[in-house]
């Protein structure tokens, strides 16, 4: 259990791995790029091909199977130094979100700060306080390596047609905590095994905006409600009003415009067999 | 949309490549854009023009394509062709000056185009240098082409390179004030576009108003 942060790099690319071996089907006719994925991976065949084998060579278990740009999170941690040899293309790529990440960090910062100030003054002036985690700045994860893997989760996530089609079909101020998806904030102290559960359930979530197909939705919701929404709760902190689960029900189905239910619900089972090797 | 074809210097290719340049600035995700990247690393290096240019055509369909679609196609195969075509980039300057000139010109546009983040692509730092390198070395200076070459890139990018790798500047000028000072043969052209480049660094990459007229008047005072 506690190899789960001891040895954090060397586990993440095992259960990475694992998950990702699991993964290419699922979903992957949802994939934004997935129009031209067949281009990628022509592309990988002809000239780089041989490099990036070589430089993948740590996790080359899935980057055989992956179609590129889908790299998986752990590339950029562990194997960052070896990056360094691999084509312009990646290096460039690797670097964008090295300096996004850190950008985004920068963003954060001074977002605390400003709510570290109006809580004070909100404490001082009502005498309520929300004293849970007040020190914010504390417990906020500047790893590098770990950002730049968990950013790489959220970048999958968010490359799918149901991220657009949520995105558009939910403005931001409609959005709900425990009922809508919501990205995991990346710079919280969170073990690795509460992120991971976190990217996961998000994910799930957003399954159910996935675009109409033969296969219908139904079965999402119910299979959020086994995750168990409890913990969601659990970790969205950052909300201090608590979501209300009887929403979710009633949010969800608008989406879910009368499908029946064939392919989505395979995914989601996917999904869980993912989670249950790691609960071991 | 704004994007029209004349903006971009594409009326040498063919009608068909026209309207696929023209698909890929607008509209990327609808067309392939690997071998949109390949044209136009194609013909960057046989169209002196255009390579010139291209880093801007680049530009439109990198920030086109991440805009609709949060794809890196295209950055990636340009930046890979690049690579591909670097590597062998003695070869092509024994087999062709003007081919190799053209592949400076079009590396040095994609670095001055191209950025991530407002910051230059690091990927090209080291590879920019190399080329410049190549071009302040002895046999390169005898070539009036290969000299223009580096001395326009100077002043295009020759701030940047100097910010994110100084010392490696210092090391291109070396060579460029030993190429001005003792090499024997160069002409006389050759030996004012290096005085030029050398007044323009020494001055913080601008020339002053008098080495200005000096340089581009018909008649100096």
């Amino acid at each position: 259990m506690s190899d789960w942060t001891r040895g954090r790099r060397r586990d993440a690319n095992n259960s990475e791995v694992e998950n990702r071996s699991c993964g290419p089907s699922r979903g992957s006719n949802c994939r934004k790029r997935g129009i031209d994925g067949s281009l990628r991976a022509n592309r990988e065949m002809d000239g780089s091909g041989g490099e990036k084998g070589e430089h993948a060579d740590g996790s080359s278990k899935h980057s055989d199977k992956r179609q590129d740009g889908f790299t998986t999170p752990e590339s950029t941690g562990p194997v960052s130094r070896c990056s360094r040899q691999a084509d312009w293309g990646s290096q460039v790529d690797d670097d964008e979100m090295r300096s996004s990440v850190h950008r985004d960090m920068q963003r954060y910062r001074r977002r605390i700060l400003g709510a570290e100030v109006t809580q004070r003054e909100r404490k001082t002036s009502s005498g309520s306080s929300g004293s849970c985690d007040s020190k914010e700045e504390d417990h906020m994860e500047t790893d590098e390596a770990v950002l730049l893997r968990r950013q790489k989760q959220i970048n999958y996530g968010k490359n799918t047609l149901a991220y657009d089609r949520y995105i558009k079909e939910v403005p931001k101020h409609m959005r709900q905590s425990g009922v809508h998806p919501k990205t995991p904030n990346k710079f919280r102290k969170y073990s690795r095994r509460s992120w991971d559960q976190q990217i996961k359930l998000w994910k799930v979530k957003l399954h159910a905006w996935d675009p109409p197909t033969e296969g219908g939705q139904d079965n999402v919701l119910d299979n959020i409600e086994e995750l168990g929404l409890g913990d969601v709760m659990d970790i969205e902190l950052d909300f201090p009003n608590l979501p209300d689960s009887q929403n979710a029900s009633t949010t969800h189905s608008i989406s879910l415009d009368g499908e029946d239910c064939l392919g989505t619900p395979v995914k989601v089972q996917k999904t869980e067999s993912t989670v249950e090797p790691e609960m071991a | 949309m704004e994007n029209t074809a004349d903006d971009y210097r594409i009326q040498s290719f063919d009608l068909d490549t026209q309207m696929l340049l023209k698909r890929a600035l607008n509209d990327p995700s609808s067309v392939n854009l690997e071998k949109v990247s390949d044209i136009i690393v194609d013909q960057s290096l046989k169209d002196q023009v255009f390579s010139k240019e291209a880093g801007r055509i680049c530009y439109t369909i990198v920030q086109a394509e991440a805009k609709q679609s949060n794809g890196i196609v295209f950055r990636r195969n340009v930046l890979n062709r690049l690579q591909q075509e670097f590597k062998k980039r003695e070869e092509t300057r024994g087999r062709s000056l003007q081919e190799w000139v053209c592949y400076v010109t079009f590396i040095c546009n994609v670095f001055d185009y191209l950025k991530v983040n407002n910051m230059p692509m690091v990927a090209l730092v080291h590879p920019v240098y190399d080329c410049l390198l190549r071009l302040a070395q002895a046999d390169a200076l005898m070539n009036e082409e290969e000299v223009d070459c580096l001395v326009v890139q100077l002043h295009r990018i020759g701030e940047q390179l100097e910010k994110v790798n100084g010392p490696r500047m210092d090391q291109l000028f070396f060579l460029l004030r030993d190429g001005f000072l003792l090499q024997k043969g160069l002409t006389s052209m050759a030996r004012l576009l290096l005085l030029e480049v050398l007044e323009f660094r020494a001055g913080g990459w601008v020339l002053s108003g008098t080495a200005h007229k000096y340089y581009y008047s018909e008649i100096a005072d």
